[in-house]
């Protein structure tokens, strides 16, 4: 089937941008996109017509902690990231009691079970050489929902980074899921190594993880027509994203 | 969305690492796009983890937008819609086995999907194209917002207008022909 035919093109991308093209078609259209600029300029005219439709959309101020939490997660550096409260001696009780905080607590109770379960030498008893020690850099990747999708973990010496799927990735064909490493200091993401489909795999790391992630505080994943190189930047958005941490 | 704030500019700015102006573009947009989120999740919790989600992108990919072909706002819009979408749709699973206690409260009422047409019949009011769009049947009108508005996929539209799968495409399908013919008309876009 021709996708190009100027009238077909036109019902393909407005029903893409609207969102009701989904599944395979969708996927399709998708790879589409990447290969003919024609439907790309598609895309957007029905991007720019659509716009006049949130014209009435009632504003809706977000609270305060949507932006306090955004400059947190782009340029607080992880050590700093723990405020003490004003709210007097009984301030760091009231922050554990806080939902946020348990919920917090709970991720990382979470995250330990699973670099548990990967990693059983943590609690064993393994020969102290750098191959038996346990990660060092972990990254727990969620997708849009909050729901947890890749763990990233790599030695801190070690050149591998191992990865275990959550989840299944839908990655359309023709394209690659790439990792990227986002400094603290907020300077740009830059590519680490290319999620396979299926897991669990090891990805060879241009450097030690200490070198590649010291710096780094998040981890995420964008759909790429290609595996990055160095120098690149994402072309889109992420789809997966999260917190790397340093357990040691 | 504050007329005075300078979108192009603030945006490239943003392209080149400069927070102040990053944060401008925020303040400026939030409140529109948080609009945009909410009528799709119907729940400000989730509306805001995607507006801040859609800001870390905006931070790191600044620098691949073309101004050439998109306003910014028409941008911000499509980046905070997807996001919308897709939480909505990897939502839906989850939501059909457990039922979060405080979504109950924040919901806004939903009455009969009237909302989204009062959202459809103003915006078009606002670039002068509701005589226009008037050609279209109750029917018609109600799919295509539920379909902007709701984030809602053909057999969503279907069910909640209780009406057969391929009327309800057929409906929306009517209802962007219209919108291209009356925005075309009106001279507002190509």
């Amino acid at each position: 089937m021709n996708y190009l035919l100027p009238e077909r093109l036109d019902r393909l991308a407005r029903e893409y941008v609207l969102g009701t093209l989904t599944g395979r078609a969708r996927r399709r259209f998708e790879r589409l996109l990447h290969q003919a600029p024609v439907a790309m300029l598609a895309v957007h005219t029905w991007q720019e017509r659509f716009s006049v439709l949130a014209a009435g959309v009632p504003a809706m101020q977000p609270r305060d902690a949507v932006w306090s939490g955004l400059e947190q997660r782009l340029f607080v550096p992880a050590a700093a990231a723990a405020p003490r409260g004003a709210g007097g001696p009984l301030q760091w009780l009231w922050d554990l009691l806080s939902g946020r905080a348990l919920a917090g607590a709970l991720a990382g109770m979470f995250l330990c079970v699973l670099v548990l379960r990967m990693q059983p030498g943590l609690l064993g008893l393994e020969a102290q050489s750098e191959a038996a020690l346990p990660a060092s850099y972990v990254g727990l990747l969620t997708d849009a929902a909050g729901k947890p999708a890749v763990l990233a973990s790599s030695r801190r010496h070690g050149h591998e980074l191992t990865i275990k799927l959550l989840q299944p990735l839908a990655i359309p064909a023709g394209k690659v899921a790439q990792l990227w490493a986002l400094p603290k200091d907020g300077s740009a993401p830059f590519p680490v190594a290319v999620v396979p489909e299926k897991g669990p795999a090891r990805l060879k790391l241009a450097d030690s993880s200490e070198k590649l992630l010291s710096n780094v505080n998040r981890l995420a994943v964008s759909l790429e027509a290609a595996p990055a190189r160095p120098g690149d930047k994402p072309s889109g958005e992420f789809v997966l994203s999260g917190h790397c941490v340093k357990l040691w | 969305m504050s007329a005075a704030a300078d979108l192009p500019h603030l945006l490239s700015r943003t392209a080149l690492r400069d927070r102040a102006a990053f944060e401008q573009l925020y303040r400026a947009t939030c409140a529109h796009l948080l609009g945009v989120a909410f009528r799709i999740l119907n729940n400000r919790d989730r509306a805001e983890e995607v507006l801040q989600e859609a800001f870390m992108n905006v931070w790191h990919s600044a620098s691949g937008y073309n101004a050439g072909m998109a306003t910014p706002m028409t941008w911000l819009i499509n980046i905070v819609r997807n996001k919308a979408i897709d939480a909505l749709r990897s939502g839906k699973t989850e939501r059909a086995s457990t039922v979060a206690l405080d979504d109950e409260g924040m919901d806004v009422a939903d009455e009969g999907g009237r909302e989204p047409q009062q959202l459809l019949a103003e915006s078009l009011l606002k670039v002068n194209i509701d005589k226009c769009m008037s050609a279209l049947n109750a029917s018609q009108r109600q799919a295509l917002a539920l379909a902007y508005y709701r984030g809602m996929v053909h057999t969503d539209i279907a069910e909640a207008l209780n009406a057969p799968l391929g009327t309800a495409k057929a409906w929306v399908r009517r209802g962007l022909d219209k919108l291209k013919d009356c925005l075309l008309a009106a001279g507002v876009t190509p």
